[in-house]
């Protein structure tokens, strides 16, 4: 359930709205911070919100990359697999095996692509190309991008990230 | 008139046409799969390709999006085009499970037919398919997307044009995805023509799956029988059995599309309950004994009682042949007048309707999609003619606004304007509503032209906020040029339809281009008014049987026991008869009481009969199977008996008419060949209207058979509002969908909660009276209690009650179609007392 | 060489304020046009000026402007195309990360000058931060007068508001991006013109964010000295250009419009990394032909790279060196493509996942000889397809097969990736 004061805001914000339909994101956005990821239950209740049916915002919610209709971890580590950082990932490992920032990570957590670590802190998925090639090669946390990425950044990152794991605004 | 070259053929189109649709005036079928011509053109498939070699447009391109110019020279087998053509295909199949052997759609199958004259056939995709997981959608619509092309047929017709939101594409790209957010029945009422519309087997006829390919079948042209407005169907029958229904395109009418009423209603033709043997006081008999017998008992009775105590009753569902039979019947018998409905009222609302529309104020569908204002009076689209919702909504697309004066709580897939006034206010706020569509001069002039019509006292038992919102629909009103009046015969005042009608020819003297739809119970209607202007002249039949006026009833094609507000009345009418005659291919419970039940023919079996639909349309639904038991039945589900016989099982049946005329032949004692008319000659007598559409005594199918001559008018007096008193509920009876049509209700859809008993009041009286909304109440009446869940709208009239019942006859006790109750007869009730 | 006009404001750390926009020389061009430049008048200053869009289509931005009737109705929109998806581009978000009020004046101009109501700009989720940006500086424009009503005491009101996308590369096209702002789902739609029917059904002008943040500078100094500024005379004003990859300083690099590209890859970049040599590069994001050494002395313009059969496209200059397995790098863009394809037609959302599958079959070795002229095949089928997206994907597979056949064919020779183990 919603609580009451997110409901009013929410309601308050598609009242402002010339049509009601054009805040369907921004409402997904908010009910998937609140409840970690967009869960059926949030759907209904954005649909009830928005006068739309429930199919209607699925439509939407399973076309975009960034509505997660699955749990995922208070951090998604979105790894850019767009061309410039493929390519860094390519030169990235001098072992002639096939590795890359994708394949390091999941090790080092211990999951596979998609999944949750299991103290529901890390979520590893590939993205396009996120629009930081200068610093290639990158990844997107929450909004927040960093890169150029290396073995030992990605480790520094992934401490910081625990530290802050309650302070960070959650804000994609 | 642009005018182009197609492949060296010339032809001229009106402006605006789109080269696919021109090439089709040439006979040309350009390969195409999302284009559609209900459904428009988009320009996804990319299958329409063709070379234009010269003109405004030069290149590979469209044929669906580009429109046909001047000069445009154009060919449709140029190598470049057949060559792109068949790579679409080729990336089509890609992922196609290509099982056309286990699949419905083959036979019957676009992609199949696009596949081959597209010229692919070898598979060199070497990689993996994209496969989905398969929705259950319900009983009436299989659901396998491993063979979905992505044409986007299915969402554009489900969202666009049916305007229903729970079916659409998730996912992205070649993922992408039709089909519900979760598993679960599809909610809108025209799902079906997903089944007609999808070019592979992603959507199939479920109840008929696997019964046979398109060849396999018998088909032929039909017609719907389950509401007035007569849409065109197409037959499939096999081994006796009617195996499935399809939306026949007929422009004139329905367009492409028909409701689920109309396509999954037909399971009364292969009852296995259904009457296929004579019977003379409960004993099984040949037919031909028995309507000897029936001519012998009816004379009987005619000789003892005078001939005006026999009657005869039919109905809406019968063919024009078998009405105009049993009229004939009647009048060459001197038997009491001919009547299709037990309640004169209906009657006389029918025929008012019948009589008042004249060629220049029909509408059909196809034409009140090109209104810009609809007014409906007294309509509940959905319950009552569902393809009259879809018509409105594509009004409403083209920018018409659609205003419903209406009780109930009418649910539309579309935005409409309501004004919730109860039923006796209906005559008073229809001519306030014209009347204030003028400015105040024109009024002035028009109250002396019209003074019985117009002048009702200032809109006397309206609120203000009804007032006000008439106001409003008066505005859309004046400004349209194009306005539709839709206006019901079931729960309205007697002089509405005259009155509507009335009102439209006002509004094209003042130059508007108006029409009247009118809606009627059932699909025949007209063709009673028809063969039997005469039967209001008649008076209430169940009162002439209750007086003892009427000994002996021929009731043909009628079940009146089913949906009649007094069933115990009735059927205490019926007890007293000395003869109760039937003709009747249901197993009906007013059959089950019948002295001589006489099986007739359906309109499935040859030869079919002839309709007229609610604009007086004339159409035919054909058939070609022979009556008999199906085979599946015959059979006990395995292979049929080995037995010979010179006649087909269960098949000593005759159409109802060719036995009505074989009564009148015994009955007639006269052994002189007079030559005899034919009924068509017959009908063309009393009907000048038929006159025109008859040639040679054979009938000329699909033209209007207007005027209708239906007898005087019951004078009407002027309009008087007759509004629900307070503390008063008018209970009205809804005809929702499936359950309480009769021919559908014989083997009904599979049940919705729409189907559960209900009773509906507006919210703000049900919590007056403290009721709970979904909870269970009481409804108390004076034959007994019938328990109900109450629902509640806001959209619907405080002082009226909507009782929906479902399946099933406990509701038969009211005095009347329309009741005024006491607020105190809904009472709640405490749970698990239901 | 170079008058910075974009990134004069550039700073290492944050965007420049409005205070240090205003010192140099920002908002003055909103004054001037509001005391007494018609909005007609602005759109010829804009057309005179050559200015030719920056988000990847190259259409004049003044012609753009003045399809929008004098009488349409209203309200009417500005959308700033701020979805930046383009693989290897990232100009916009150094723009915005830049220098803020630059877009921002040019938007509330290109209201003004079409007589708009109300700009909704468009932006990606992982430009989050940027986002916050923009937000921030609208609060403070609103309290300065220079947003709402009455802007700077004139009788224009005008507003902004920020529309945050969930993602999606189809909704960088303008008709699937005012689908996204509508709450649809995204698809390009070719029926109607967006200046008659766009947001809502109302007339709209769809513009990159680099296109508006030039207008505040033309109307400053005029169109004259925008076209000056460019390196060839076709030319007008100034480029972003991204250069990413393997070189030495990847970076936004503001130039001359038409700067040779080796000139922009070997001097401003710094060159190649250490030790490494120059293959081919994509001249202007994912969706263009790549581009081989012959070709390193074409002046990056949109004419004269269409003259040899390129696209400037959004000047996202990605470098492969000769490391690279340009298969191998053609097959990681058509993943891309075919997972970010709408799925709208049939060319793009089945012939997109059939060209990946026969550039895998390549890659691994596996494919047959005729995949070759299959690929090309497909390449020229795509150019059928509903909207830009597909004819684009294919663009890189082009120049694979146009340029580096032999690569091609050496892949099919071996019957594995020669560059594997490299």
């Amino acid at each position: 359930m919603l609580p009451q004061k997110l409901k009013k805001k929410l309601q308050k914000v598609i009242r402002a709205a010339d049509y009601s339909r054009e805040k369907a994101v921004d409402v997904m956005y908010a009910v998937q911070r609140h409840y970690g990821y967009l869960s059926d239950e949030g759907l209904a209740e954005s649909a009830a919100l928005l006068g739309m049916s429930e199919l209607e915002l699925e439509e939407l919610a399973t076309f975009y990359d960034f509505i997660y209709r699955s749990p995922v971890g208070k951090f998604v580590l979105h790894v850019c697999d767009g061309v410039v950082c493929w390519m860094c990932h390519e030169q990235w490992s001098c072992t002639g095996e096939e590795e890359s920032i994708v394949t390091y990570l999941c090790a080092r957590l211990g999951v596979e692509v998609g999944e949750t670590t299991d103290d529901g802190l890390f979520t590893v998925l590939p993205s396009a190309c996120i629009g930081f090639c200068e610093f290639a090669p990158a990844m997107l946390v929450n909004g927040r991008a960093y890169g150029p990425l290396t073995p030992e950044y990605l480790d520094e990152i992934l401490d910081q990230l625990r530290k802050e794991h309650d302070e960070l605004a959650v804000d994609r | 008139m642009p005018s182009l070259v197609i492949d060296n053929r010339s032809v001229e189109v009106p402006k605006g046409t789109k080269v696919i649709s021109a090439a089709e005036k040439l006979g040309i079928y350009i390969p195409r799969f999302c284009f559609h011509e209900a459904l428009g053109a988009v320009g996804a498939c990319r299958m329409c390709a063709v070379m234009f070699l010269d003109g405004p447009v030069k290149g590979l391109k469209m044929s669906c999006m580009t429109e046909a110019k001047d000069g445009m020279v154009i060919s449709t087998d140029h190598p470049d085009a057949m060559r792109f053509r068949s790579w679409v295909i080729e990336c089509l199949m890609l992922n196609h499970p290509h099982d056309c052997p286990v699949c419905d759609e083959g036979g019957q199958c676009l992609l199949q037919d696009m596949t081959v004259s597209g010229g692919h056939g070898i598979r060199r995709y070497g990689g993996p398919k994209r496969t989905y997981r398969d929705q259950d959608l319900g009983p009436l619509v299989g659901h396998e997307m491993n063979r979905c092309i992505h044409c986007w047929r299915c969402r554009r017709f489900y969202q666009d044009y049916a305007g229903y939101r729970d079916l659409g594409a998730m996912q992205i790209g070649s993922r992408t995805y039709f089909g519900r957010q979760k598993d679960g029945r599809l909610q809108s009422p025209f799902a079906g023509n997903l089944i007609d519309l999808c070019p592979t087997g992603v959507y199939t006829d479920k109840p008929s799956r696997y019964e046979g390919r398109r060849w396999d079948y018998q088909r032929s042209d039909s017609v719907c029988p389950h509401c007035s407005l007569g849409c065109a169907t197409m037959l499939n029958v096999r081994y006796r059995q009617v195996i499935r229904l399809e939306a026949r395109p007929e422009p004139a009418v329905n367009g492409h599309f028909i409701c689920d009423r109309g396509r999954y209603g037909f399971g009364f033709a292969n009852h296995p309950e259904r009457p296929r043997k004579a019977r003379i006081d409960g004993s099984e008999a040949d037919l031909q004994t028995a309507l000897q017998e029936a001519a012998t008992r009816l004379g009987e009775v005619s000789a003892e009682y005078g001939a005006g105590a026999v009657a005869a009753l039919g109905s809406c569902r019968m063919g024009l042949e078998a009405q105009v039979a049993m009229a004939r019947l009647c009048h060459e018998r001197g038997w009491s007048a001919p009547r299709f409905y037990l309640e004169p009222d209906l009657a006389l609302r029918v025929h008012a309707a019948a009589r008042s529309l004249e060629p220049e104020l029909a509408l059909s569908q196809t034409e009140l999609q090109k209104a810009d204002f609809i007014l409906a009076v007294g309509v509940d689209p959905l319950a009552e003619a569902p393809m009259l919702a879809l018509a409105m909504r594509q009004a409403v697309r083209s920018g018409a606004t659609v205003a419903l004066i209406d009780p109930r709580p009418l649910e539309l897939p579309f935005p409409s304007r309501r004004l919730a006034v109860e039923c006796g206010l209906f005559d008073v706020a229809l001519p306030w509503l014209v009347r204030q569509a003028f400015g105040a001069k024109k009024r002035r002039k028009l109250d002396e032209i019209y003074p019985r019509l117009l002048t009702v006292a200032g809109g006397e038992g309206l609120e203000k906020k009804g007032l006000r919102e008439l106001k409003k629909m008066a505005r859309l009103l004046a400004k349209s040029q194009r306005p539709a009046l839709v206006c019901g015969t079931d729960m309205v005042p007697q002089g509405l339809p005259g009155g509507a009608a009335d009102l439209v020819r006002l509004l094209r003297e003042q130059g508007k281009d108006a029409g009247v739809f009118f809606v009627l119970p059932g699909a025949n209607a007209m063709g009673a008014a028809m063969a039997a202007p005469e039967e209001t002249a008649g008076g209430d039949l169940l009162e002439a049987m209750e007086r003892g006026e009427v000994r002996a009833l021929l009731a043909v094609e009628s079940d009146p026991l089913f949906g009649f507000y007094d069933r115990a009345r009735l059927e205490r009418a019926l007890e007293g008869l000395k003869l109760l005659v039937v003709l009747d291919h249901l197993p009906s419970v007013t059959a089950a009481k019948a002295h001589l039940l006489l099986p007739v023919t359906n309109l499935y079996e040859a030869p079919g009969i002839s309709l007229v639909n609610h604009e007086g349309r004339l159409q035919r639904a054909s058939a070609i199977q022979e009556p008999g038991t199906p085979l599946d039945q015959y059979g006990g589900g395995g292979h049929p008996p080995r037995v010979f016989s010179e006649s087909t099982p269960g098949g000593d049946l005759l159409p109802a008419d060719v036995q009505l005329e074989e009564l009148a032949g015994l009955l007639s004692n006269t052994n002189a060949e007079t030559p005899r008319l034919n009924a068509w000659e017959w009908l063309a007598q009393r009907q000048p209207g038929a006159a025109e559409a008859v040639s040679n005594g054979a009938p000329v199918y699909g033209e209007r058979l207007l005027p209708i001559q239906v007898g005087q008018a019951a004078l009407v007096e002027q309009p008087v509002a007759s509004p629900v008193a307070v503390g008063k509920l008018e209970l009205l009876v809804g005809s929702w969908f499936a359950s309480a049509e009769e021919l559908s209700s014989y083997r009904p859809i599979p049940a919705g909660p729409e189907d559960e008993p209900a009773l509906w009041l507006h919210s703000e009286t049900a919590s007056r009276l403290g009721l709970e909304t979904g909870g269970p109440v009481r409804l108390v009446l004076e034959g007994g209690e019938l328990p109900l869940t109450l629902r509640t709208s806001d959209e619907m009239n405080r002082r009226t009650a909507l009782l929906t019942p479902g399946k099933g006859a406990s509701w038969q006790m009211l005095p009347g179609r329309r009741t005024l109750l006491d607020e105190s007869a809904i009472q709640r009730a405490d749970r698990g007392e239901s | 060489m170079g008058e910075k006009v974009l990134l004069q404001n550039r700073r290492r750390d944050r965007p420049a304020t409005l205070d240090e926009y205003r010192d140099s020389g920002g908002y003055q061009a909103l004054a001037t046009v509001l005391k007494g430049v018609e909005p007609r008048e602005l759109i010829q200053m804009v057309l005179d000026s050559g200015l030719r869009g920056r988000g990847g289509a190259g259409f004049p931005a003044g012609r753009k402007w003045s399809f929008l009737r004098q009488e349409a109705p209203h309200p009417r929109y500005i959308i700033p195309n701020t979805d930046e998806m383009e693989p290897g581009t990232f100009k916009d978000r150094v723009l915005v990360g830049c220098d803020p009020h630059q877009i921002i004046e040019g938007t509330i101009l290109a209201g003004y000058a079409n007589q708009a109501e109300r700009a909704v700009i468009f932006i990606r989720p992982s430009y989050e931060l940027e986002a916050k940006v923009f937000e921030r500086e609208f609060s403070l424009l609103r309290e300065e007068g220079l947003l709402g009503e009455n802007i700077l005491g004139s009788k224009f009101d005008f507003e902004i508001t920020l529309h945050r996308s969930a993602g999606r590369y189809i909704c960088g096209e303008a008709s699937a991006q005012v689908k996204a702002i509508q709450g649809e789902r995204p698809r390009p739609d070719k029926e109607g013109h967006m200046t008659e029917s766009g947001l809502w059904g109302q007339p709209t002008i769809v513009n990159n964010v680099e296109t508006l943040a030039c207008v505040p500078h033309i109307v400053r100094n005029g169109g004259e000295w925008f076209k000056n500024l460019a390196a060839t005379p076709e030319g007008a004003g100034t480029k972003l250009y991204g250069v990413s990859g393997m070189v030495e300083r990847p970076d936004c690099y503001e130039l001359p419009i038409g700067t040779p590209l080796r000139e922009i890859i070997f001097e401003h970049a710094g060159g190649m990394k250490a030790g490494r040599r120059f293959k081919a590069c994509l001249t202007g994001g994912a969706s263009t032909k790549l581009l081989p050494e012959k070709h390193l002395d074409v002046r990056m313009d949109f004419e004269a790279l269409a003259k040899i059969g390129h696209r400037l496209g959004t000047a996202a200059v990605v470098v492969f060196d000769e490391n690279a397995c340009l298969v191998s790098a053609c097959l990681n863009l058509l993943t891309f493509f075919t997972r970010e394809s709408c799925g709208w037609c049939t060319p793009c959302r089945e012939g997109l996942p059939y060209m990946r599958h026969l550039l895998r079959s390549i890659e691994l070795g596996e494919a047959d000889e005729d995949c070759i002229p299959r690929l090309k095949e497909m390449t020229e089928m795509m150019d059928h397809s509903y909207c830009a997206f597909a004819p684009g994907a294919a663009a890189p597979v082009k120049g694979l097969l146009e340029y580096f056949e032999d690569e091609v064919r050496e892949h099919l020779v071996r019957g594995c990736c020669p560059y594997k183990g490299v």
